[in-house]
């Protein structure tokens, strides 16, 4: 007993006919189509030759009833993916449904996704003559008349996003002048906006494609620039509030994770309070980064996206007792207090007057309680992110030099290469491989230098890094007034009391995944948990934490689901290759200018001008085609877009397979003598043909390199078939057809234009087909015998062709045309090489589908109860290959007849 | 000879940046591709990829009077009458 009686692979009109044949017939067809519309080429054309009958008029009737009829079961945008025969005669069939992105049922084919869509791709159904959107219904007639989402992964920016950020989304929202839209989409996942869009480290640009081109986009700068914009237009973030859920959740903590938390759960409904121990919201953000590189009107106007949805924010209110939130009627906490203490050197020492630890002088420095440093020597002990904007303030208040002791090398140093290029621009001094042995100190009790020895680079340690190993004999004082320690950072644990466990190093045990601590309502997120880490990851965190109590106070599982349930990454070296060539931009500068003769505090990045903005988003490649930008989402009025949706993949039994798998078009540029692809007024008969079709990508024939009405047009027939120099001497059967087909329509069309047909010979064999040819010589159309030798484009777009004039002398003729058609010949669809395994589908001489007895037994190929239909057998016009479906049809019907006869 | 052919996925993708230059253009009125063309610095056959994309999706539409010198004309579509 097999699923279905025949397995039709193709929905051209040739597997269409089959498979409705089959099932008049009373037998259970699947029938299956790679393109999210059944309809094959047919449907695409302007007309049928000779009649001249609108091709879609007499193609959808098929369409819908292959749909529709009760014995076939059609599935579209779907491939086989392989077809092995068992013993009993029958076939396995795996089919793979690609995942539309739409839910089928609910689309209505409105089309407001594809209208709303800002990724804009060439148009396979048009030939790549317009565009189409990543979200795209095929053809105006497809049938089904559904959606689909074209996804090729997702873009590795917003893949590597830690903080769930939809980069790719952003910058496709700005490129088509969205700025509103791209702000909103950042806020999605934080309400740090303006921060990220200056102090994230920016993982997307050291991912991007265009980084192997001439670089990267400007991806964070970007994120600024929508912030910066929705910032002078808008006072808070413009959403609305939501009503409460009844339910509070308590954060210790405004850095960056709590921040974070705190927005995502407000915007759920439920009633926020963060606890923050300092005078000031925002924690590193606000107290540890510059404000050269984050000014505090920019933190402000963040934090005012989360107090705008009803959080609050208690400053100066350090929690010393978790347990007591929960009495104070918080039903979740969560706690994400960072790192805010410095790791002290262990040096002798170290409590001299001028010692201080990185984070408190930056943290000073923005409450302005720092010291002066004017005209101090200055040594910064560490080579992170906080001895690199440790030393930079330090330049910034006068200090008459500033040195930076690392006890590794340059490429060892945790800080962001880009931090440690501008320190270097700051005029920092850099000291490699020193550590310090002791601070010394005058009988005062100030410092006056610090003693160092050097150091080795020996084999890595657990960080990957090179081990600093001490050279005995080296040590020197390093001469100055103050030490700044910035070694390494960790959690201030008294409020964990003895609820929460802590690990080694002081940071909070909980899950990695739910974040959920030993005390089911108490969380961590951040750098309390990690370790210090960025403000990037620690948006993650917050946002994931928000995520997992949400969960929690639903009562649901926090196992067993996936956060963000992502695409895999899209493969870059298959982004590179959509393109053979690419015209490289010019990147943007990216780095800032601090040749000032001494840097202030004001910030030093500038903003992007809009056309900046513009012209870096443009760069876009599109990775993953879909760039998640939501606007589809937003747009559809079914909610019938689901970016969850993942392949399907199932085995079917079939009794018989049909393989409709039609003919690919010559390539047309494998003639480089007539220009395809280089001219930009050579086009192909296909391109032609849906310039004359009712759906056609233009307003009338116009051609394409200028919008032109052409008066003069040349059709080049036998363009790749009879040609042995591409290797297919074949006559491609309708090439002939087509072109004076698409003649008359063209006098039709445009009565004022010539057109002339260059040819070997007219094969016109068909009923009423010589009729039709001389039809439109009787019109005016012009048929000159020779082939064409060359064509050359002139400045004007124009066409110069070089042909023999046989029928007048033999004599060597230019002819000037607006316009030529190159009538491309048809080749074997090579793609059923894959379909079967266990037995070879043998092919003829010219790679087409053998039917090994095609005379008496056409329809039949090498293996048993395998056929072949319509053009997968070799070239045939409509009528042909309707007439070869019916009989690979009959052939079906008869084999799994004569399976039921006994032996 | 004329300048190479950029490849058309590269063209169309450009379609959302350059529709903005394209309204600016159209603002002073309806133009031919080659007059839009000229107006925004690139190519003539860039520009008909682009106009023709913002057509289909109901930015601008043809004059429909006929063509002046063998062009159409294209006007953009106002706001509210866009899909």
């Amino acid at each position: 007993m097999t699923d279905y009686d025949a397995l039709v692979v193709g929905s051209g009109i040739a597997g269409m006919e089959s498979a409705l044949k089959l099932g008049d017939m009373g037998y259970k067809v699947l029938l299956v189509e790679k393109e999210a519309s059944v309809g094959g080429r047919m449907i695409l054309l302007s007309k049928v030759f000779p009649t001249l009958d609108c091709a879609s008029c007499i193609s959808t009737p098929k369409m819908a009833a292959s749909i529709h009829h009760p014995n076939v079961t059609a599935l579209t945008y779907t491939e086989v993916d392989g077809i092995s025969r068992d013993g009993a005669g029958t076939f396995k069939a795996t089919i793979r449904r690609k995942p539309r992105f739409v839910d089928e049922a609910a689309c209505t084919g409105c089309q407001l996704c594809e209208t709303a869509c800002t990724v804009a791709v060439p148009d396979q159904f048009n030939a790549d003559m317009v565009a189409r959107r990543a979200a795209y219904i095929a053809f105006p007639q497809a049938v089904p008349k559904k959606a689909v989402l074209e996804r090729a992964g997702t873009s590795p920016c917003t893949y590597t996003c830690p903080a769930g950020i939809k980069a790719h989304g952003y910058v496709s929202l700005i490129r088509s002048g969205e700025y509103e839209k791209a702000f909103q989409l950042v806020l999605e996942a934080t309400p740090l906006v303006g921060t990220l869009g200056r102090a994230c480290y920016a993982p997307c640009e050291g991912e991007c494609a265009r980084g192997s081109l001439e670089g990267t986009l400007p991806i964070r700068r970007l994120k600024r620039f929508a912030a910066d914009r929705h910032y002078e237009a808008i006072d808070g973030p413009g959403v609305e509030v939501p009503p409460a859920n009844g339910k509070g959740v308590a954060v210790v903590g405004s850095g960056p994770a709590g921040l974070t938390a705190a927005w995502q759960l407000a915007r759920r409904g439920y009633r926020v309070k963060i606890f923050e121990a300092a005078p000031v919201a925002g924690g590193f953000l606000r107290l540890a980064i510059p404000a050269y590189r984050l000014p505090a009107e920019v933190v402000d106007h963040d934090i005012s996206n989360v107090t705008a949805v009803g959080v609050e924010i208690a400053t100066d209110s350090p929690v010393t007792d978790l347990e007591a939130l929960r009495r104070d009627g918080f039903d979740a906490v969560l706690v994400a207090t960072g790192t805010p203490l410095s790791t002290s050197l262990n040096v002798p020492g170290e409590k001299l007057d001028g010692v201080v630890s990185g984070l408190q002088f930056l943290r000073a420095t923005r409450l302005g309680s720092a010291a002066d440093l004017t005209s101090k020597r200055v040594v910064v002990v560490g080579g992170g992110n906080v001895a690199m904007d440790a030393a930079r303030t330090a330049v910034r208040f006068n200090a008459a030099e500033t040195t930076v002791a690392y006890r590794r090398g340059r490429e060892e140093m945790p800080a962001h290469k880009a931090e440690i290029d501008d320190a270097e621009r700051d005029r920092v001094r850099f000291l490699f491989q020193v550590g310090p042995v002791e601070v010394v100190g005058d009988a005062a009790g100030h410092v006056t230098g610090l003693r160092c020895q050097r150091m080795a680079l020996g084999k890595p340690d657990a960080s990957g890094r090179r081990r600093p190993e001490p050279i005995k004999g080296s040590e020197f004082v390093l001469l100055c007034d103050t030490v700044l320690v910035a070694i390494g950072m960790a959690p201030e644990g008294s409020a964990f009391g003895g609820r929460s466990a802590s690990n080694t190093n002081g940071t909070l045990v909980a899950d990695p995944r739910t974040l959920q601590t030993a005390v089911p309502h108490i969380f961590a997120a951040g750098d309390v948990a990690t370790g210090a880490s960025d403000i990037t990851r620690a948006v993650g965190q917050g946002r994931r934490a928000a995520h997992m109590i949400d969960r929690w106070l639903k009562g649901e599982p926090l196992a067993g689901f996936e956060m963000d349930d992502v695409l895999p990454v899209a493969d870059k070296t298959k982004v590179l290759a959509r393109q053979t060539r690419y015209t490289h931009s010019t990147a943007l500068d990216q780095a800032t200018d601090t040749t000032a003769p001494r840097p202030d505090f004001a910030e030093i990045e500038a903003p992007m001008t809009e056309a900046e903005a513009l012209a870096g988003s443009s760069d876009c490649l599109d990775c993953g085609v879909c760039s998640e930008c939501q606007e589809c989402v937003t747009a559809c009025p079914s909610d019938a877009i689901h970016l969850d949706m993942r392949e399907q993949i199932q085995e079917v039994s079939v009794g018989a397979v049909v393989v409709a798998t039609g003919y690919k078009l010559f390539a047309a540029d494998a003639k480089p003598e007539y220009g395809f692809g280089r001219y930009k007024n050579v086009i192909t008969g296909m391109q032609m043909d849906r310039l004359l079709a009712p759906t056609r990508p233009y307003n009338t024939v116009l051609r394409p390199g200028d919008g032109k009405v052409p008066e003069r047009i040349a059709f080049i027939l036998c363009t790749g078939s009879r040609d042995e120099t591409v290797g297919n001497p074949l006559c491609s059967r309708f090439c002939c057809m087509y072109s004076i087909k698409q003649n008359q329509l063209i006098m039709g069309a445009l009565p004022l234009a010539e057109v002339t047909v260059h040819y070997m010979d007219i094969r016109a064999p068909g009923k009423r087909y010589d009729e039709f040819y001389e039809g439109a010589k009787s019109m005016g159309a012009t048929y000159v015998k020779g082939r064409v030798a060359k064509i050359t484009e002139k400045d004007d777009g124009n066409l110069v062709l070089r042909y023999e004039d046989i029928e007048h002398g033999g004599a060597l003729v230019e002819a000037e045309y607006d316009m030529v058609v190159l009538a491309v010949g048809v080749q074997p669809n090579r793609e059923v090489d894959r379909l079967f395994s266990g037995d070879d589908l043998a092919l003829d001489a010219y790679d087409y589908v053998a039917e090994p007895n095609e005379d008496m037994d056409p329809g039949r190929t090498s293996i048993p109860g395998v056929f072949v239909a319509g053009a997968a057998s070799g070239a045939k016009d409509i009528t042909d290959s309707i007439l070869h479906a019916g009989a690979a049809a009959a052939q079906v019907a008869a084999h799994l007849e004569s399976l039921k006869v006994p032996a | 000879m004329t300048a190479l052919k950029r490849e058309i996925r590269e063209i169309v993708r450009e379609e959302p940046f350059m529709r903005g230059r394209i309204l600016a253009v159209l603002a002073e009125g309806p133009h031919t591709v080659p007059e839009i063309a000229e107006a925004i610095g690139r190519p003539a056959n860039e520009a008909m990829y682009w106009v023709m994309g913002m057509r289909r999706y109901g930015w601008v539409r043809e004059v429909k009077e006929a063509a002046v010198d063998g062009y159409f004309r294209y006007q953009a579509v106002a706001r509210e009458q866009r899909p």
